[in-house]
Formats: C-alpha cells, structure tokens, sequence
C-alpha cells in the first residue's frame, strides 16, 4: 500500500521541479506567477498525500489553511500588473 | 527511501530558491522567488512532521511578507538599479 503513496510523492516532486524551472527562467511576469501558483497547489496536494500515508487528521488541517491563505500572493500580483489602487 | 530522497531534492530547491532571488534585478520576480523559498520551506517543515511550524512560517511567509513586500514595491520603484 505504501508503494502508491510513494509513486504519488515521486510524480509531485518531479512536477514541483518543472514549475520551479518555469519560476526561474521565466521571462515575464505573469509566466513566473503562473509558475507560483502551480507550485502553491502542488504543495497542498503533496501535504494531503502525506497526511494520508501517516494516517494523520491535523496534517489535513495545515492543508485546509495553506489552502485558504495562498491565493493571497497571487491575487496581489495580479492586482500589481493590473495597475490603479490596490 | 523516499523521505531520504524528499530530505534531499526539498533542501536544494528552498537554497536554488533563494538564490535566484537574490540574483533577479527584477524586484517583483525576486518577491515571487521569495514566496517561493517559504513555500518550500514551509514544504520541508511538513516533511520533518512538525506541521505547527509549518502552517505558521506559510501564513507569515507566504502571505504577510509577500503582502508587504509588493505594497512596498508598489509605493516606490520596481526595477533595481544597475551599478
């Protein structure tokens, strides 16, 4: 059973370092954001996994958090590009 | 196995992160990198199941310096300066 969790574990982190390389060489703003964003819903999903594989109901919790506080960054980028008041 | 390698690839992206943001000349790029150090720091946090520090360094890093950092950036000037 342990062996799907690891499988699932080893495809995020591999999806995490692709986002990541669009993070750096990004050329545009928006492209890097994107990137942010994509790494932000990975990590949840990753968080997730763990609290299923260590059979854990507070990891779920850090997700539920993370989750409701990460949009934050991207919204707030968007609303800089958008230019006008923030 | 697998933590061993998680232990490993988490630390060299959270270091990778914080150097690019220091290298960027962009301010608003070097933000975003920094959001991104946190993120996966807050990442390396969850894996050494410490799941407290982790949600606090997410909701102080991730959002409230990220926050701060791009009002800031707003209020002055966002391309640093070439010396």
């Amino acid at each position: 059973m342990i062996e799907v969790f690891i499988i699932s574990a080893a495809v995020i982190l591999i999806s995490i370092a692709l986002a990541f390389i669009r993070l750096i060489i990004g050329p545009t703003i928006p492209d890097r954001i994107v990137g942010l964003d994509t790494i932000n819903t990975l990590v949840i999903v990753g968080m997730i996994l763990f609290g299923a594989a260590f059979k854990e109901s507070i990891y779920i919790d850090v997700a539920i958090v993370y989750a409701l506080l990460s949009f934050v960054t991207t919204m707030l980028v968007a609303k800089y590009l958008e230019g006008g008041r923030m | 196995m697998m933590f061993e390698v998680l232990q490993i690839v988490v630390p060299i992206l959270t270091v990778a992160a914080a150097i690019v943001a220091v290298y960027f000349r962009d301010l608003l790029s070097a933000t975003i990198a920094l959001a991104a150090m946190s993120l996966l720091l807050s990442m390396e946090f969850y894996i050494l199941q410490a799941p407290d520090v982790a949600i606090a360094e997410a909701g102080v890093g991730a959002c409230l310096t990220t926050a701060i950092l791009i009002f800031s950036i707003k209020a002055t000037k966002r391309m640093e300066d070439e010396k």
